[in-house]
């Protein structure tokens, strides 16, 4: 039901900006599909990440830091190998800080307990620091002088990498025990604990799997532009974030739904794409620059996407306490 | 109301620490410069981060959090800015400052009542939303607006650039006085605690955590104000970004609970000097920028890293019962 809703919403936006954005009206189907390529080669970084964050944030967590985690693995591959060796010293390197990355914000949330929010707004400015450190104000490009790198930046390799992790994902994610305890610990910790779930250990995977999400898409990011800048992607994890709470996954923890995160980052893209393609339209009717309404929209729709998986997607009684039992309060 | 002991001991090691960090600095400074400069330059410097510190504190005490305070002094930036542009007089144009970052304070504790979802996802989304206002805002008003509205007559600078250090130091006795002597301090303590017992009590949880936000406006809209007067040229997309995680770690390192219940003003203020002085001393160690950003982000992460660890047994005996 949820599903149809966000799918219709998604066709509404598409027709909405193909209107205002100057899609011809004798369009051939071969415009739509280059339209559709360049749709996914855009967020396949943010497809990538949408499914980690589903999982983080029905543990009842969140990553504020994927963008500027993803940067800093792209920094570290630009500048840890270049040609003939990138294969076999970039690629273990990125792979590396990713884990590291992840685990270091796990480690952050699950051993000290600092709160989820708190603990990755932090590393978000800390992995930021660090990729200035990498490579100050420069703009690097070895990307392009890697054999083959190029083809992974293409609608292909993006589709085929997608649909292995969503595909793969769904498929273990769907049936397993993981899912279960990962899901106990968004629920309630506290039984979870008592249930005998390993709650920190968990927690450390959750966050790891981010940062390996992290380093495919910092791959993809790197393989489409070729190069990157310390100041690279800034902004992204709030796009991944409104995307997975649009999709229906609650910030409270306890319901995940990865289907539901695709077709919300579609939903983002298409807003990202249109509003790119309206700013003729927006310079002749508008008296502000449409590309500042990404701001507002997007924050508008991520309380309104949290307001309304709370208030309709909640199970009865748990929002407010019956009377005499204790209040089940999702941590923050 | 004094501060639990916890927090006593905590005020007391930081005020060591600021000495201990004082001291260093005037063994690394160069000839010409002074100590008393440095002080009174870190007095006008901190101002807006401590000053948001404290309203950060009332807001943290009462068990919510502000993420927005920076896209908040983006939009009193932008409001600043545009009277400027049209030569509106100088304390109207300060009016309008303080108030519109005032407002949007009150604005987030009544959205996070309205909507009764955490007020750590309501200010996330306004992180957003009033950055986007702040650029639309000067869209509209500023014809031909190019990214940045530049304050060059120094009628318009008075409060940041001659009044801050008198400002912040009024504010902050203020502050300690009210903390000590007047009972709505003790209702966000009782609040952020526990909500449930406030409202077995007969208070309303609500209104207490309105009351914290509209004290918290308040004192943005002060911090706001010295921000926006010290700089020549308001860039609304760039104006405070970030400015929220300094002031967070400040009040967390000042001994106040991330999750609301406990702490103290003076803790705040002497947690903001503390991390100005040490990367002052990194300044003077010869650190270069990019570093000094690096080491004072871990160490605000892992300040508050050790503090929630020290909350980490109460909390899970707290779960067993």
């Amino acid at each position: 039901m949820k599903l149809a809703v966000l799918a219709a919403l998604l066709v509404l936006e598409a027709a909405l900006f193909a209107a205002i954005g100057g899609f011809p009206a004798s369009a051939s189907l071969k415009d739509y599909v280059d339209y559709g390529e360049s749709l996914l080669v855009q967020s396949c970084p943010i497809l990538l990440l949408a499914f980690g964050m589903t999982i983080v944030i029905s543990t009842a967590g969140i990553d504020l830091s994927v963008g500027s985690m993803t940067a800093l693995v792209a920094c570290v591959m630009a500048v840890a190998g270049e040609g003939a060796t990138f294969w076999a010293t970039a690629v273990p390197a990125g792979l590396a800080v990713a884990l590291l990355a992840g685990l270091a914000n796990g480690a952050t949330i699950a051993l000290l307990d600092v709160p989820p929010i708190i603990a990755t707004l932090g590393t978000m400015i800390l992995y930021r620091g660090l990729c200035w450190v990498t490579v100050g104000d420069r703009e690097m490009d070895p990307f392009f002088d890697v054999r083959h790198y190029e083809h992974l930046g293409e609608p292909l390799a993006a589709l085929v990498l997608v649909a292995l992790v969503y595909g793969g994902g769904t498929l273990y994610f769907g049936a397993s025990r993981w899912r279960r305890e990962v899901l106990m610990l968004g629920g309630n910790r506290v039984a979870a604990r008592y249930a005998g779930v390993p709650v920190v250990r968990r927690t450390l995977e959750v966050y790891a799997l981010v940062g390996l999400l992290a380093f495919l898409a910092a791959v993809t990011f790197t393989a489409r532009q070729g190069s990157v800048t310390a100041s690279a992607l800034a902004g992204l994890e709030l796009k991944v974030i409104v995307a997975v709470v649009l999709g229906g996954t609650r910030v409270e923890g306890g319901s995940a739904s990865v289907l539901g995160s695709l077709l919300g980052v579609a939903i983002i893209a298409v807003l990202d794409e249109g509003l790119r393609g309206a700013k003729r339209w927006g310079d002749e009717h508008l008296p502000f620059e449409v590309a500042h309404l990404r701001f507002v929209s997007l924050g508008l729709l991520l309380a309104a996407g949290v307001w309304l998986n709370a208030r309709f997607a909640g199970r009865p009684g748990r929002r407010r306490s019956r009377k005499g039992a204790p209040s089940v309060e999702a941590p923050r | 109301m004094l501060p639990s002991r916890l927090v006593l001991y905590r005020i007391a090691f930081l005020l060591g620490a600021d000495a201990a960090f004082l001291a260093l600095i005037a063994l690394l400074l160069p000839e010409e410069g002074s100590l008393w400069q440095e002080i009174s330059s870190a007095a006008v410097n901190m101002a807006p981060s401590v000053l948001a510190g404290l309203g950060m504190t009332g807001i943290i005490l009462a068990g919510s959090i502000d993420l927005s305070i920076g896209a908040a002094i983006a939009v009193a930036g932008s409001v600043f800015g545009i009277l400027v542009h049209h030569g509106a007089p100088p304390p109207a144009c300060y009016a309008a400052c303080f108030a519109a970052a005032w407002l949007i304070s009150m604005a987030n504790g009544g959205l996070v009542r309205l909507l009764g979802i955490p007020g750590i996802i309501v200010t996330l989304a306004g992180l957003s939303v009033y950055r986007g206002v702040a650029l639309m805002a000067a869209d509209v008003a500023i014809p031909a607006f190019s990214g940045n509205i530049s304050v060059i007559d120094d009628a318009y600078h008075g409060p940041g650039k001659h009044h801050a250090g008198s400002i912040l130091v009024a504010a902050v006795a203020c502050a300690l006085l009210w903390e000590a002597f007047a009972r709505t301090p003790r209702l966000w303590r009782a609040r952020g605690s526990s909500e449930e017992a406030c409202r077995i009590q007969g208070l309303s949880p609500g209104g207490i955590l309105q009351s914290a936000f509209f004290a918290g406006g308040l004192f943005l809209g002060l911090a706001a104000l010295l921000q926006v007067t010290q700089i020549q040229a308001i860039e609304p997309a760039r104006l405070a970004l970030g400015f929220e995680l300094p002031v967070i770690g400040a009040v967390v390192l000042g001994g106040t609970h991330i999750f609301g219940g406990e702490g103290s003003y003076l803790g705040t203020v002497a947690g903001a000097f503390f991390l100005h002085f040490a990367q002052q001393l990194l300044v003077y160690a010869g650190v270069s920028e990019y570093w000094r950003e690096v080491i004072i982000g871990a160490a605000i992460l892992g300040v508050i890293g050790m503090d929630c660890r020290l909350h980490r047994r109460r909390k899970l005996l707290e779960e067993l019962t």
